[in-house]
């Protein structure tokens, strides 16, 4: 009942200590090169020299590691044998079963694709890791990101462990009044019409007790809004911002010229 | 002095063909502590959304006649104006914790950080504000952690710091158990004994009668009574209209009736049913 959906780890390190905007700008930064880096070994070695470091500077490498081995390289694996069976590309052979077969070029091109996934979700995680959503909400709201947008957003992230634990709730009432919900397949689908109904009007009853209660507290207030926490934005962030930006310049300028 | 004023108020939710509220007439003065009391469907919630604000401008409808508070008309506000004069705190705690903070202290910040409160000012302010409900050792902690009772206070102390001049709030403890009704009915004094006009609708009869300086009974969307609360609480004509009543004054009047209750006043509260008894039986 108390979790939140929030991964983000309390930390002292550099990487906590830099602006929101600067590690978004970072992680986008990331998956562009990692995608469109003229050279086949970019995400791996982007991967291995940027982001392992990053984790240990930003001191959630257990977090990462784990993060890494139980969700992102199951997931990759996953998607480098299906692109390595199927993609029918190349000739030379390598291995085969019944009809699939792997040839040197889809291992290859299976390889970088899954690379390629594994940096985005990584990177991402990292962020998630050592930015607090409130932090960056506020950040970005300063910079302009309507305030409704930004509340979206977090409310939901606490919202939806919420609506988890009531939906759990509605599945137990509705069980203890004889609605199957563990027999076969068809009848389990039959079962959702009662649990999902009450959860959906429930939520809309709530969501309008909500606005009020929001409203009440000026949420549409015309002031300017302002922040409980200051957010610091320092010369090193601005740097490392538009180094990244012009890396990414590069990189696209690099392919188009390149290919 | 007047500070919220409202004449001859008729209300009519969107799509609907009886009025909510007729032809309301309410003085309510600075400093003062109204509770309102009346069946369901009585239209107290939408009393209290008529002085907070949210009827007509949240709700839509057809509102007639004059919503004044502080010499300024409702009509002629906006809704994010009206929040600063009129606080709102209602019954489900955990709808009105915001869900975008993930503490208590953040969320407090919430609704000074909409307005445009600088920061300095603002940490004061909520400091302050969590001192006078007394939750101040809960700061750190998750909103969504607490319970019922200790949200409801963080609901209250959220408006609190607004520092409203009129606190409107609607049956604040129907979802508490005791414990959880006693800590809120401690914050509403401290705020009642803080000076705020405070509005309270409210069904437990005998907190009423301890708190408040004035009541006023509704019934289908009319005033039916107004008066004292010894006054309104213990009037006949509440148990004809399917008003719940102190089960003190049920037994006074039973005993009344024997002839063991020789007083004309009814009670309210244990107390006064018990000094009652005590000093006409003369034990």
């Amino acid at each position: 009942m108390h979790e939140r959906l929030s991964f983000y780890v309390k930390r002292d390190s550099p990487l906590h200590h830099l602006n929101p905007l600067t590690k978004l700008t970072l992680v986008f930064g990331l998956v562009l090169i990692s995608f469109l880096g003229p050279w086949y070994w970019t995400p791996h070695i982007l991967f291995l020299i940027v982001v392992l470091p990053l984790s240990f500077i930003g001191r959630v490498n257990r977090e990462f590691f784990r993060a890494l081995l139980r969700l992102i390289l199951p997931a990759a694996g996953f998607l480098f044998l299906m692109q390595a069976f199927f993609q029918p590309i190349g000739d030379q052979v390598i291995f085969k079963i019944w009809f699939l077969d792997i040839t040197q070029e889809s291992l290859l091109f299976a390889f970088r694709n899954a690379m390629r996934i594994v940096m985005m979700v990584s990177s991402f995680t990292l962020f998630l890791l050592t930015t607090h959503p409130s932090e960056l909400m506020s950040d970005l709201t300063r910079r302009g990101l309507p305030g409704q947008f930004a509340y979206v957003i977090i409310s939901t992230l606490q919202i939806l462990p919420q609506m988890q634990a009531k939906a759990q709730t509605i599945i137990a009432a509705q069980r203890s009044r004889g609605l199957d919900t563990q027999s076969s397949f068809l009848r389990r689908v039959g079962s959702l019409g009662p649990l999902v109904g009450p959860l959906v009007f429930g939520s809309l009853v709530e969501v309008e007790e909500r606005a009020i209660a929001i409203e009440a507290r000026g949420f549409t207030s015309t002031h300017t809004k302002t922040s409980l926490y200051d957010i610091p934005d320092t010369n090193l962030d601005r740097t490392i911002r538009w180094f990244l930006i012009m890396l990414v310049i590069l990189t696209i300028v690099l392919r188009l010229w390149l290919l | 002095m007047a500070i919220v004023n409202l004449q001859d108020v008729t209300y009519k939710y969107p799509l609907t063909d009886t009025p909510a509220l007729q032809n309301i007439n309410l003085q309510v003065n600075e400093g003062e502590f109204l509770a309102i009391i009346g069946p369901n469907g009585a239209g107290k919630s939408t009393l209290c959304y008529t002085l907070a604000g949210f009827v007509p401008h949240f709700f839509k409808g057809e509102l007639s006649g004059l919503v004044e508070v502080l010499g300024k008309e409702s009509l002629d506000s906006t809704l994010s104006e009206w929040v600063l004069n009129v606080g709102l705190a209602f019954q489900n705690p955990f709808n009105q914790i915001s869900g975008a903070k993930y503490t208590v202290f953040e969320e407090l910040a919430f609704g000074l950080e909409n307005i445009g409160i600088p920061r300095e000012e603002m940490k004061v302010r909520v400091e302050d504000a969590m001192q006078l409900t007394g939750i101040s050792d809960l700061a750190e902690r998750s909103p969504y952690s607490l319970s019922g009772g200790q949200q409801q206070r963080v609901a209250l102390t959220s408006i609190l710091v607004m520092q409203p001049k009129v606190l409107v709030l609607d049956e604040p403890t129907s979802q508490m158990d005791p414990i959880g009704t006693r800590e809120v009915f401690a914050v509403i004094r401290r705020m009642a004994e803080s000076g705020m006009t405070v509005i309270l609708v409210e069904h437990k009869v005998e907190w009423i009668a301890q708190f408040a300086d004035r009541v006023i009974a509704l019934k289908d969307g009319q005033l039916l009574l107004d008066g004292t609360p010894s006054e309104v609480l213990t009037s006949p004509i509440l148990q004809e209209n399917g008003f719940g009543i102190s089960r003190y004054t049920s037994v006074a009047r039973k005993a009344k009736e024997m002839g063991l209750w020789k007083r004309n006043e009814l009670p309210v509260t244990l107390d006064e049913a018990a000094e009652g008894f005590a000093a006409d039986n003369h034990i």
